[in-house]
């Protein structure tokens, strides 16, 4: 009996040291365990996400269509000197293996994440009341999020599919639409016309989201998500609506940078984040690219009048003679891949020059131009019709718009027009060729991606 | 389950028990003669024995009139007292405390003291006297040589302890360290082992499940040594020294000065540095192109150029290493312990001071102070007390090999850092030489790197002060019911200064590239000021435990109870900042300012930079709160049948308490057969089986059920603070458990001549947490952390001891075999790339019924007769499609599988010579049934980044070379799809066996000179000699398997010297 006593007091003193420990044990437990942490579910936190420049601004997805474009060429012997063979692969066109296995971010994880990221936004923000109070902050976050998700898919659109055409591109290979971040979710790829789609509706929502300005271009604005209609409408050669939305854009930012107060000896003479820049973003130089060993193709460089001041700020002189390229908006070696509206004037006046509008084309082109020729130099352009108009601005934006990862989808887009742009390389002797219609313009998406996913490939 | 049921129904059958005729007694101390509860009275030859009950009485049933009863007790010495029967006078049997000769080994949990001899669970104790044999400076250091069950696994980047190999592929694999009764949170190598008198190694799960989800991996309790009560003052001293060889540079596989300038050459003559010459950022160039350009350039005469290129030839960089950057390693060791203890207060100080200085001239000083006390006040009440004091300092140290010259690059093999008359000499970094000369007018700082100038611009010390008090009072009922509640404090400061002058590379470099200057005026402006660089950071570790817990221990007729129960609670946090000063003077305390907010043109690119801006402040905050129980049941001194269970709650995102408060069990039997009345074997007087089974656990940070971002700090661009994630939304993720089944045997033969134990153990561990490889489509990167496999694991612990001579001459034995082996038995993976299962390095391969980390490699076709590329299979065809070989889905039928990448086998055998007072030990150690990957040349990283590779020296060169060689042929442009495939070939596959003389130490005991106070009570003199090399290896490229990494050097040989002596 006393025993019974005995096991029953100690009972009871266990428990009594087990509640008294545990009685506090919630609030001793719901202590966050660092302060750096915190789950997002506050308008603040998710704009804190969208202000990470790493993933939100830089790497930008463009190199990849730089790198195929026809900007720039590189020696035999520079080629062969690339450490990087996936990169020597990218640059002669090979059907495959273009992405390094193993030694990430490449492209197309860059891609993803920044949509990662906007996806968890638009996920976050529904369950945040919206009140009158909060509603200028919870409409721009979630104007921020479709941007970044459309300008993104717009990019990727550009590099692992073929050019829009409105004959093909509901059964043509889009890309995989993620919209949640459930990432247990298996996806397919969808058509060209499903992702134009997708990118439209986001950017559109975008648009009526932003407001007209923001506190810094890192962060998009309504004028950006306008610009970067623009440029989906004109990769879907939507020229009408291309020039609408620029139009829209100029009207609420049509800031030019006026060359001549730039000064040509600088490393980098165009300053990042210049009064152009409608949205930020980048991309480090790929190993092609670097200005140690990208050259600027001679006819291009060519190209430029002696008065027009691009000349000497957007290129310089290697020691091998030929020309590198300095005139990237990042004030580095860096590629700006965002948009601005020297950009945006260019897709206005195409749009203008494509409906016949020749008057306003040139007057477009000519305000545009005359901030890029050293002062008193510059006698307007002028065109007897459309088809030279449209000659003398695609010049114009070729010219204008190098480097930025721009190249490439147009050159897709204008073969589509007949353009008949055939690429050429050539390494020790080799011709490397890409006719127009090549079924490589869509790039292989990274083998280990298909390996993993069972999406398919591209076709070859 | 099953087997636990098992086990209940043999025990049915064991219960009857004869008896005839009942001795009874008491046992008490010869102290106070307080009564001794749980003493064990055996009758001498016969091993039927009882435990006394909680008033010190037994009764023993017994056959014989005239009888030897042994007495024995945890803490004193045992006695064999002779009895008649019938008895004259109640027998009262009197034991004095001892605190050496234990009889009873007793092992701690960090919960509770357990007698090893009513153990069910796996522990591994070392003793004090064979940590001793060696003189490393911390205690797990000393432990893979001489504890069963555990070895160290150094091939990944940092030495790995693990006990009963793998339990987990991804979670944490260290074991888990408890000091006396917390797990120490700070640097463990703050514990002097001089204070330490022994460590237990809990192996199986009813040994670690009363750890919970810390335990998966075993648990390491090191407990200190405590004064004890009726001692006499005695004050211990041991000092020693140790010296350690310079190591050996010839281990390392450099490509020779000659061969690795011809390659420069054809690169060159192929334009390979064209681009970088004068290119962007003037690219570092080697000595040997700078001179090649110039020649190119004219301005330099060929000739020159020649006669110098020539003479670099001849220069291995290792001789410069050697001359004058290693040196012998220096350490010394001062320890003094007194202790003391009265029938009231027993008490131990001790204080310990190391010195060492490392082969590179860094300094190691600490000092530990500890004073501990037990206190009796009044009767049934202990109260404990505890303040451990540690105070160290670290200071770096020169370059090793690998440390010096451009980051991301090897050194080139003809690097010199001083001329023939011993001045200082520039190595290149960073940029080109000429643009070093000429950059900046002569305005700049000096750009080169002195590699034997630079540590002494550098003063680079880590400064730990650590204090742990400790406060523990216990209650002891009658009965056997007891409370105590213990209370630690722990509080350890790290502090780090690095200054770096204006005289260090860093500095110079650094003031140098945000130099402004404009080239037409040549006017410049230092935008960083000149000065010192000074960083600090500053962290505190601060953590609280408290525990309470109550035990029920009871011993009545032939039943012995102990049952605790407890809880407790932990907290731990961390704060952290780190700061920077520019145009720091240290002789006048001023420092300048620099401007963060605006970009500067880097003076090399002309991009804009901002100035490094260091300052950092984290503070993490952890807690948890667990509950435990356990109980042991014998029944008559034979039968013990344990239980544990425990459950643990923490503060970690997403781990809610109802998510976490997931229990862990174990339960266990033993059975002393040698006590069973039926037991005749006399020649084995001591036979004990047991078996265990339960569960212990991993959790893993990365094990949260919701997103959480983190803020690094705040953007330059818009001054608010960005987030960006830390961890992603898992919610499928469960925490790993580990179910451990073990059986062991433990015996002992007469006169102990051989004793020891044989363990066998299964083990399965579910959940397992791996990165899996995700289409990165997901947006969350390219691998998450998910529960992925199932591995199972069985093994074998022998842990032998014999005495083969006794007498004068003593020869003694010890031996630890272990064998553990593991395998996937599910993973939730589809077919994996290639080149994801030959990777170097250390992944979980996954394929099912191979162990996790298993070695695969390219299946070899030779070279290639014509061209000396090495030729692999793609689909059972001969290929050198190197693409499809490397990142097609893999085909195991082109792969060779080899075996486990860890040890299976491993072990120590140590034996023991003595006479008079000399003693001897040598230790051998194994590690068997396993395979590395051996590394060799790589074109792509020789052209890049100067790593080259003796193996070069080998390679094809002409048609017929395939008879003798397997390494392939150098191309250009480099393919690195080629060099991949070469590098996970199977001919670069080695055995990893070998077999390793550890130590040898020898001692010499002065005979004593008496009992009295202040006189010498033990003496002793010993060396020691470590690291003492391999004693037979598989392979046959002579390769250390512990020290095969590019750049790794094997451990030097040491000689140490020192005394002991006791007063």
């Amino acid at each position: 009996m006393k025993r019974l006593q005995i096991l029953k007091r100690s009972m009871y003193a266990t428990l009594l040291v087990t509640s008294l420990s545990l009685g506090g044990c919630e609030s001793f437990l719901d202590e966050k365990p660092d302060k750096a942490l915190a789950v997002p579910t506050t308008l603040s936190d998710l704009q804190a996400l969208l202000d990470d420049y790493n993933n939100m601004n830089n790497d930008h997805p463009a190199g990849s269509a730089e790198t195929s474009a026809d900007n720039y060429f590189l020696p035999s012997a520079t080629w062969a000197s690339m450490s990087n063979e996936a990169e020597r692969r990218k640059y002669t066109w090979e059907k495959d293996n273009l992405f390094r296995i193993g030694y990430r971010p490449n492209d197309w994880y860059e891609a993803y994440q920044t949509i990662y990221y906007a996806n968890t936004v638009l996920e976050t923000v529904p369950s945040i009341e919206r009140t009158a109070n909060n509603a200028q902050t919870w409409d721009y976050v979630k104007g921020q999020a479709h941007y970044y998700r459309g300008l993104t898919l717009l990019t990727a659109a550009s590099i692992w599919a073929q050019a829009y055409d409105e004959q093909t591109a509901g059964s043509a290979l889009g890309l995989p639409l993620r919209l949640g971040t459930n990432f247990n979710e298996k996806l397919v790829r969808a058509s060209i016309d499903e992702t134009y789609i997708q990118i439209l509706q986001d950017l559109k929502q975008a648009a009526a989201l932003l407001p007209e300005r923001t506190t810094h271009v890192m962060r998009p604005s309504r004028a950006a998500a306008y610009a970067v209609l623009a440029r989906a409408m004109l990769y879907m050669r939507r020229y009408e609506e291309a020039g609408a939305y620029a139009d829209s854009t100029l009207m609420l930012n049509d800031k030019l940078l006026d060359y001549n107060t730039l000064s040509a000896t600088a490393a980098y003479p165009l300053p990042k984040f210049n009064p152009e820049v409608l949205h930020e973003s980048m991309t480090g130089a790929p190993q092609p690219l670097s200005t140690s060993r990208a050259r600027i193709d001679t006819l291009l460089y060519k190209s430029y009048a002696d008065d027009d001041l691009r000349k000497k700020l957007f290129f310089k002189k290697a020691s091998d003679g030929y020309y590198s390229f300095k005139g990237s908006y990042e004030g580095s070696s860096s590629l700006f891949t965002g948009v601005a509206t020297d950009e945006v004037y260019l897709i206005l006046a195409e749009s203008q020059a494509r409906r016949g509008d020749v008057t306003s084309a040139m007057a477009t082109l000519n305000t545009l131009l005359r901030n890029r020729w050293r002062t008193g130099t510059f006698t307007d352009l002028e065109a007897g019709s459309a088809d030279e108009a449209l000659a003398l601005i695609l010049q114009e934006r070729r010219k204008e718009l190098l480097m930025r990862g721009l190249r490439w989808m147009d050159i897709k887009r204008l073969n589509k027009e007949g353009a008949n742009i055939t690429l050429k390389r050539v390494i020790e002797d080799k011709d490397y060729l890409l006719p127009p219609g090549d079924l490589r313009f869509a790039l292989p998406i990274p083998e280990d991606v298909i390996e993993l996913s069972g999406m398919q490939q591209n076709p070859r | 389950m099953k087997r636990v049921l098992l086990l209940l129904c043999l025990l049915g059958f064991m219960l009857p028990v004869l008896a005839q005729q009942t001795l009874s007694g008491r046992v008490v101390s010869a102290a106070d003669s307080s009564p001794l509860p749980g003493a064990t009275v055996k009758l001498k030859d016969s091993n039927a024995g009882v435990t006394t009950n909680a008033e010190g009485f037994f009764s023993l049933p017994v056959s014989k009139d005239k009888l030897v009863l042994v007495v024995s007790f945890v803490g004193f010495a045992h006695r064999e007292v002779p009895v008649n029967l019938p008895l004259e006078e109640p027998l009262v049997i009197a034991l004095s405390e001892d605190d050496r000769n234990l009889q009873e080994v007793v092992v701690s949990t960090g919960y509770q003291n357990i007698p090893q001899e009513r153990a069910t669970g796996s522990f591994t104790q070392v003793s004090n006297a064979t940590l001793n044999e060696q003189v490393g400076p911390d205690v797990l250091s000393r432990l893979e040589s001489v504890a069963n069950g555990v070895t160290v696994d150094r091939a990944g980047l940092e030495d790995q302890l693990m006990v009963r190999g793998l339990s987990s592929i991804n979670g944490p694999r260290s074991p888990l360290i408890v000091v006396d009764n917390f797990p120490y949170e700070g640097d463990i190598r703050n514990i002097n082992p001089n204070d330490v008198e022994s460590v237990t190694i809990l192996k199986d799960a009813a040994a670690t499940s009363i750890w919970g989800a810390r335990a998966g991996n075993g648990v390491i309790v090191i407990t200190t040594k405590k004064g004890r009560f009726h001692q006499p003052l005695t004050a211990t001293i041991n000092a020693n020294v140790t010296l350690s060889a310079k190591p050996d540079l010839s281990y390392l596989r450099q490509m020779s000065s000659s061969d690795f300038i011809d390659v420069e050459q054809f690169l060159f003559d192929n334009d390979y540095y064209s681009f970088m010459i004068g290119g962007y950022g003037y690219p570092v160039l080697s000595p040997v192109v700078e001179l090649l350009d110039k020649k190119e350039k004219g301005t330099l005469p060929a000739d020159e150029v020649e006669a110098r290129i020539n003479a670099l030839r001849n220069i291995d960089v290792r001789d410069d290493y050697e001359r004058y950057i290693y040196q012998r390693a220096l350490r010394q060791q001062y320890a003094l312990n007194l202790q003391s203890g009265s029938d009231v207060l027993a008490w131990s100080l001790s204080a310990g001071y190391d010195r060492n200085v490392d082969q590179l001239a860094a300094q190691y000083d600490r000092l530990n102070l500890r004073f501990q006390t037990t206190i009796r006040p009044a009767k049934g009440l202990t109260v404990t007390t505890g303040a451990y004091y540690t105070q160290s300092e670290r200071t770096g140290g020169k370059p090793g090999y690998g440390e010096i010259g451009q980051a991301n690059y090897y050194i080139y093999p003809y690097a010199r850092f001083a001329n023939e008359n011993g001045s200082p000499l520039p190595v290149a970094r960073d940029y080109s030489q000429s643009y070093k000369d000429t950059a900046g007018g002569g305005n700049l700082l000096d750009w080169n790197l002195y590699p034997l100038e630079d540590h002494k611009h550098v003063q680079d010390t880590r400064d730990v002060q650590d204090v742990l008090a400790n406060l523990g009072v216990t209650y002891r009922w009658k009965h056997g019911l007891s409370a105590e509640v213990k209370y630690q404090y722990e509080r350890q400061q790290s502090a780090r200064r690095l200054l770096q002058d204006e005289g260090s590379y860093y500095t110079r470099n650094l003031i140098n590239r945000y130099t402004l200057l404009d080239p037409e005026t040549g006017a410049y402006k230092y935008t960083i000021p000149r000065g010192a660089i000074l960083d600090r950071t500053q962290s505190l570790l601060e953590s609280q435990n408290l525990r309470g817990q109550l035990n029920f221990d009871r011993n009545w007729d032939r039943h012995i109870l102990s049952v605790i129960a407890g809880a407790e609670v932990r907290s731990a946090l961390t704060v952290g900042y780190t700061s920077r000063l520019y145009g720091y003077r240290p002789d006048n305390l001023t420092f300048g300012s620099v401007d963060y907010t605006i970009p500067y043109p880097d003076l090399v690119t002309g991009a804009e930079r901002y100035i490094p801006n260091m300052a950092d402040e984290d503070e993490v905050l952890n807690r948890f709160v667990s509950q435990y129980a356990n109980a042991a049941y014998t029944y008559g001194g034979r039968y013990t049948l344990s239980a544990s269970a425990r459950r643990d709650a923490s503060n970690l995102f997403g781990l809610r308490t109802n998510d976490l408060w997931t229990p862990l069990w174990s339960t266990g039997l033993a059975w002393d057969v040698s006590r069973e009345p039926f037991y005749k074997l006399g020649f084995l007087p001591y036979l004990k089986l047991r078996s265990t089974y339960g569960f212990s656990g991993n959790t893993n940070p990365a094990f949260t059920a919701v997103s959480t971002i983190t803020y690094p700090a705040s953007s330059p661009y818009t001054q608010m603070p960005y987030a960006r994630f830390s961890t992603f939304a898992n919610p499928d993720l469960t925490w790993e458990t580990v179910g451990m089944w073990n059986t062991g045997l433990d015996f002992a033969i007469r006169g102990n001549r051989l004793s020891g134990s044989i363990e066998y153990y299964q083990k399965k561990a579910h959940d397992l947490f791996a990165m899996y490889p995700v289409d990165y489509t997901t947006g969350v990167g390219d691998q998450v952390m998910r529960n992925v496999a199932e591995l199972s694991g069985h093994g074998i612990d022998v842990a032998l001891n014999s005495i083969n001579l006794d007498g004068a001459f003593q020869w003694t034995t010890q031996l630890n075999f272990s064998h553990s082996k593991d395998e996937i038995t599910d993973y939730y993976l589809g077919t994996p790339l290639a080149y994801n299962l030959v990777t170097p390095g250390y992944l979980v391969t996954g394929i099912e019924g191979k162990p996790a980390y298993s070695l695969y490699s390219f299946k070899w076709a030779g070279l290639d007769p014509q061209t000396g590329d090495p030729l692999g299979y793609l689909d059972g065809e001969v290929s050198s499609d190197y693409f499809s070989i490397n990142y097609g889905e893999a085909n195991l039928d082109d792969l060779v599988y080899h075996g486990s990448a860890i040890p299976t086998f491993f072990g120590s055998l140590g034996n023991t010579f003595s006479w008079k007072g000399f003693s001897l030990t040598a230790r051998l150690s194994w590690k068997l049934g396993y395979f590395f990957r051996a590394n060799s040349i790589s074109y792509s990283t020789l052209y890049s980044s100067w790593g080259g590779h003796s193996d070069f020296a080998q390679r094809w060169q002409k048609p017929g070379d395939e008879q003798h060689t397997n390494v392939p042929s150098m191309t250009y442009p480099d393919n690195f799809a080629r060099d991949s495939f070469y590098a996970g070939s199977e001919v670069l596959v080695e055995k990893g066996d070998h077999i390793r003389l550890q130590y040898v130490s020898a001692s010499y005991t002065l005979p004593a000179k008496g009992t009295k106070q202040g006189a010498l009570k033990d003496g002793q003199v010993y060396l020691n000699l470590s690291n003492l090399g391999i004693l037979w290896r598989a392979n046959s490229r002579g390769l250390d398997p512990d020290r095969y990494n590019f750049n790794a050097l094997p451990d030097p040989q040491s000689i140490s010297l020192g005394f002991r002596a006791t007063f």
